[in-house]
């Protein structure tokens, strides 16, 4: 069976929003969490987002605690914000197959590296104090479980999309004297 | 560009409307459009060769470069 570019597409555009709606509610739940714990109920503590138990981190230091919620809030909302770009550019229909190099696409990837280099900025941040937190004797989660783990990951895709953001620039220059070329 | 495209000129001397030309070169108006406008980046042989045979003339007649000051 083969699929044609079109229905890959489409494939994507609904993965893609299941991704969203998915990394969105993991976005906000972090934050609600941190909020109703920080302000309303420090018992939400011990079931922190996700399962987690930060009562231990609440007990040493509200601030470290809301330190650590702010970096785990950041990279939740920045990879929701990665599905949405790809959804919108889906959704725009900005990819053209037969012209794929584009100043849109090319904008696109640039953003998304962008993107990426920020959770992994955040992420890694994150890992290192938690590594410094659990240095101070607080009984903390696995920064897997934290949401905060792959930060080399994200790097690596970080640099390997400001590489082909590059190369999509000489494509563009190509593609531009292809189309002026009588 | 230091190339300036003298299409217009040479389809004056030889009484010739753009659709007749593309009619002749097997050229779209859009790229005949392109090309008498200046904002061609190439020009394949083959274009020049079916320009130069409707229009009866060489290439230098259609191209010619000046110096940029």
């Amino acid at each position: 069976m083969k699929f044609s570019t079109k229905q890959i597409l489409k494939l994507l555009y609904i993965l893609s929003w299941i991704i969203f709606v998915g990394v969105c509610i993991e976005a906000g739940g972090s934050i609600f969490s941190a909020f109703y714990t920080l302000v309303i109920n420090p018992i939400n503590a011990a079931t922190f987002w996700a399962g987690n138990d930060l009562s231990a981190l609440y007990k040493y230091d509200p601030g470290h605690f809301f330190g650590e919620t702010l970096l785990i809030s950041i990279a939740s909302v920045m990879k929701a914000c990665i599905f949405y770009l790809v959804i919108k550019i889906l959704h725009d229909k900005k990819l053209n197959m037969s012209q794929p190099f584009s100043s849109e696409v090319r904008l696109f990837i640039i953003k998304v590296s962008c993107l990426t280099f920020g959770i992994a900025f955040f992420t890694e941040w994150g890992v290192k104090y938690t590594e410094w937190l659990v240095r101070q004797g607080v009984k903390m989660p696995d920064t897997q479980h934290l949401r905060l783990g792959g930060a080399d990951v994200w790097l690596f895709m970080s640099v390997t999309l400001f590489v082909i953001a590059q190369i999509f620039k000489r494509g563009i220059e190509i593609q531009t004297e292809n189309e002026l070329t009588v | 560009m230091p190339i300036i495209v003298n299409l217009d000129v040479m389809m004056a001397k030889r009484k010739m409307s753009l659709n007749e030309l593309s009619e002749k070169v097997d050229l779209t108006l859009a790229n005949l459009s392109i090309l008498k406008t200046g904002k061609a980046k190439a020009v394949r042989f083959s274009t020049l060769e079916a320009i130069c045979k409707a229009l009866g003339c060489q290439p230098g007649d259609i191209l010619e470069y000046k110096k940029e000051e």
